[in-house]
């Protein structure tokens, strides 16, 4: 009876233990998993760049909600006549977390590190497995191979950069999270661990990471930008969406990431609660493959564009996030056409099409270019991507929308790598895929796709005059000639059917109604020093 | 006695080949690139080719089992491909957590699956034994993560009397020494730790003690009834001693053994069970980490885990064995 007792009185006083309320001075964020590291020269994902972007910040940064670019540590630059020579003033007495001074040196320094594989801090990450990746993928490849051909400190706090050619994205591609930059001396001293002991410029300072729970910052007071208004900002990792959303509920977070669909409604009629969209950045599309006799045929093509019912499978099942696709930029890209007038929803017009292509008893099975026959399958994604957040049902909706003008198509999914890979192979028929866009320049969303006419990659498509528009804006500066061409680009590929841009995706955002000054940011990494809680 | 544990401690090594045999093969024989699931779909040939051959996935598969093998005897299981760090010392750091989440669980389900057993034998086909059956089928049948939901919303979202995931509140300045939370927290005499500690480990102790709780009711239940009906309880209820006396001494004893074994076994579906409840509950544990490694097609760290976890399996049904052997001298001429 004695033990009943105590273990009675012991559990009450558990449970009316509460929890400290987290202190208005701290901001809790719900992240959808655990950050690879945060050095943000070697990381690809959401997740790291998410902190790596407080800790750190580059020569140039996004305005605001856009992809515009404005200054960062650089704090002006001009350009020379033939795009190919940047000179940039650095921000004077700015320091890193560990005293040490930001000058032209520690920039050139971390331009090297990133640039030429033998450095001893580039070399020893690529011992260690990591990659410099997006510096590959940005500007060319390392050493000799890539665009950049020289970077000089050419005075205390300036720092010029010589390019082979003009590169057209070349500012958007530093204000990339990748590009910020890093203490010389803490990675120096930390090495290949500097992903664990990140030192930066930012405006909160790293404090610790606890593997696999949360990463904890606080507030740099020598920000040289606006002072982050917060104190302490921890990171958790929540693995799971509606537990995420739960832990918001109970007040344990105070912002979060990784809705489900469904609970976007949800959160909208919690009066505790607020909704914010990210500005879209990304597209789902389906994809034919070339290599299939029938889709050679542009009316085949064109009856699936009519076939499809955007409207109603976005309304249906994004959960209000959703915006009907045209092309394949979002609207947020300065080189959309807003001019391009897409095809219209029209089962009958479709089925015109589909008799005069021949196929007046509908189509069912495709041939191969080899002559291999076979039922059309309909391949999808077995994982949720923000460009279609629920691609199996989506996929049924398409293949409904597909078997009303009698087209019959097999749904069927496999694994992630699996199915990347058979795409890689251009072994798909008919595919869903996305893009998610880096550094918002028109180039990465169109010429990562369209640049290498007949690549299995992408279903072995090859549109000449397209790639050729792409290459030629590749090479401009100028953003208003390069947008034309763009606009051009998109109508090229919307006359020729080249693929089915289904929907953009605006990413939800749950917050505490307290918290304010959450910009969200198209790249999906917000800078937290604007938040604040009342 | 000595000779019975040692050749039934050599049995283990075949098992313990086979088991890693099993594991490679299966992470190496499902489809699906571990190159191209990093590098997704940004993939190019040529980047594919590159990490493929940074991981060693060019070599023959058999060259890759050996190597693995000859590390793991060291002690070396290899690195994460995704992070690139060490997986044992992961695996050391974070173990700790899980063992502690098993641990609460596996005594909730004792403490309370055992009494409940003997009740709905004592009293059997009573309204009491109808409803600890009932419980025992649903808690059998219970889907672990829909449960871990249910507890964290009612208790947590609604209530608000749980914290609805995590091992301590967020930004706590505790530095654990062992990383059994509870324990250091303990021994730094830090209470308000301890309690906040003891807080978060009631909801996922809950959910994870489900299954084994009716697992280990329905055994009890079983082998009391066959106990209850031998005759040397009537010869102990004939010579008068009380109901209470004879159930708890003379039956329960002996029906506790065939128990023991399947708590034993419930090593091993606790340590499964483990992923589901950690992955809902945020407790940093292996069960959390594999399950964002089986994701991230780290199969390093998938690889590690399941022989550690094979081991353990294998060791503690071992451990049970020559114990059991040692209380029943009968086993070892078997």
């Amino acid at each position: 009876m004695r033990f009943l007792t105590l273990t009675s009185l012991a559990i009450a006083a558990l449970l009316s233990a509460a929890a400290a309320p987290a202190s208005g001075q701290t901001f809790v964020f719900g992240a959808q998993g655990e950050p690879v590291q945060l050095d943000p020269a070697v990381i690809t994902d959401g997740i790291s760049s998410r902190l790596t972007r407080q800790i750190f910040d580059g020569l140039v940064k996004y305005r605001g909600a856009t992809t515009e670019v404005e200054p960062a540590l650089a704090e002006k630059w001009e350009v020379s006549r033939d795009g190919k020579v940047w000179t940039f003033q650095v921000r004077r007495s700015v320091k890193f977390h560990d005293g040490t001074p930001l000058d032209a040196a520690a920039v050139v320094w971390n331009f090297e590190r990133w640039w030429k594989a033998s450095h001893p801090q580039h070399d020893n990450q690529v011992k260690a497995g990591q990659t410099f990746e997006y510096w590959e993928a940005q500007f060319g490849g390392f050493d000799d191979k890539s665009i950049v051909s020289a970077v000089e400190a050419v005075g205390p706090h300036t720092v010029r950069i010589t390019l082979k050619e003009p590169q057209a994205p070349f500012l958007a591609n530093l204000a990339m999270f990748v590009f910020d930059i890093a203490s010389p001396k803490a990675v120096e001293r930390w090495g290949t661990e500097f992903g664990k002991h990140p030192i930066g410029t930012g405006a909160y300072k790293f404090v610790e990471w606890k593997p696999n729970q949360e990463v904890v910052l606080e507030a740099n007071p020598d920000y040289w930008g606006p002072k982050p208004k917060i104190k302490r900002l921890v990171v958790r990792n929540i693995k799971d969406n509606s537990q995420r959303l739960g832990a918001l509920k109970a007040g344990e977070i105070h912002g979060m990431e990784g809705l489900n669909p469904d609970d976007v409604g949800v959160v909208k009629n919690d009066a505790g609660l607020q909704l914010l969209l990210r500005p879209t950045n990304t597209t789902g599309y389906i994809a034919f493959n070339y290599k299939v006799k029938e889709f050679q045929d542009k009316r085949v093509r064109q009856a699936f564009a009519h076939a499809i019912n955007k409207r109603g499978i976005v309304d249906a099942l994004y959960g209000g996030t959703g915006l009907v696709a045209s092309q394949f930029q979002p609207p947020a890209l300065w080189g959309y056409n807003r001019e391009l007038k897409d095809y219209e929803y029209s089962p009958s017009q479709a089925q015109a099409l589909l008799r005069e292509a021949g196929h007046s008893q509908g189509l069912s099975d495709v041939t191969w270019e080899d002559g291999k026959k076979e039922p059309l399958v309909f391949w999808y994604m077995s994982r949720s991507r923000p460009y279609f957040p629920n691609p199996k049902e989506i996929a049924e909706a398409m293949a409904a929308d597909l078997a009303k003008v009698g087209i019959k198509t097999q749904l069927q999914t496999t694994e992630w790598a699996v199915y990347l890979d058979r795409r890689k192979n251009g072994q798909m028929p008919l595919y869903m895929l996305g893009w998610t866009g880096d550094n918002g320049d028109p180039d990465n969303f169109l010429c990562y796709f369209f640049c290498q006419p007949g690549a299995a990659r992408e279903g072995f498509y090859g549109n000449k005059p397209l790639a050729d528009v792409l290459l030629r804006a590749q090479k401009l500066t100028q953003q208003s000639e390069r947008a034309k061409l763009y606009r051009q680009a998109e109508q090229l590929l919307r006359d020729d059917v080249g693929r089915l841009f289904i929907a953009n995706n605006q990413p939800p955002l749950a917050l505490a109604k307290r918290v304010k000054g959450y910009v969200p940011h198209p790249t999906g990494s917000e800078y937290f020093n604007t938040v604040e809680m009342q | 006695m000595r000779r019975y544990a040692i050749r039934r401690s050599l049995t283990i090594v075949p098992v313990l080949l086979g088991v890693s045999v099993l594991v490679f093969s299966f992470i190496h024989l499902i489809p699906g690139d571990p190159a191209l699931t990093m590098l997704g779909e940004r993939a190019t040939p040529e980047k594919v080719a590159e990490v493929r051959a940074r991981l060693g996935l060019d070599r023959p598969i058999w060259q890759q089992y050996v190597l693995y093998v000859g590390h793991a005897l060291q002690g070396d299981l290899g690195v994460s491909i995704v992070r690139g760090d060490p997986v044992a010392g992961d695996l050391l750091r974070r173990f700790p957590a899980t063992v502690e989440l098993a641990i609460a669980a596996i005594v909730v389900a004792i403490a309370f699956g055992i009494p409940i057993g003997v009740a709905s034998a004592v009293w059997r086909n009573s309204v009491l034994d109808s409803l600890a059956r009932l419980g025992a089928l649903t808690g059998v049948s219970m889907p672990i993560f829909w449960l871990g939901l249910v507890l964290a919303w009612f208790f947590g979202v609604q209530l608000r009397i749980l914290p609805t995931g995590f091992r301590l509140a967020s930004g706590t300045a505790f530095v654990p020494w062992t990383n059994f939370v509870i324990l250091d927290a303990a021994l730094q005499r830090d209470w308000a730790t301890l309690a906040d500690a003891l807080r978060h480990l009631i909801l996922p102790a809950l959910a994870l003690a489900t299954i084994p709780l009716a697992v280990i009711a329905r055994m009890t239940r079983a082998s009391m009834l066959e106990v209850l009906s031998r005759e040397y309880i009537r010869t102990a209820e004939a010579k008068g001693l009380s109901r209470r006396v004879v159930v708890l001494r003379h039956a329960l004893r002996n029906a506790l053994l065939p128990v023991l074994t399947v708590i034993g076994l419930q090593v091993g579906r606790l340590l499964a069970g483990a992923i589901l409840t950690e992955t809902i509950f945020s407790w940093p544990g292996i069960g959390l980490w594999v399950y964002e490694s089986i994701e991230s097609r780290d199969y390093a760290i998938v690889q590690g885990v399941s022989l550690f976890i094979a081991v353990i399996v294998v060791g503690v049904n071992l451990l049970t064995d020559v114990l059991y052997a040692a209380v029943d001298p009968r086993i070892k001429y078997e």
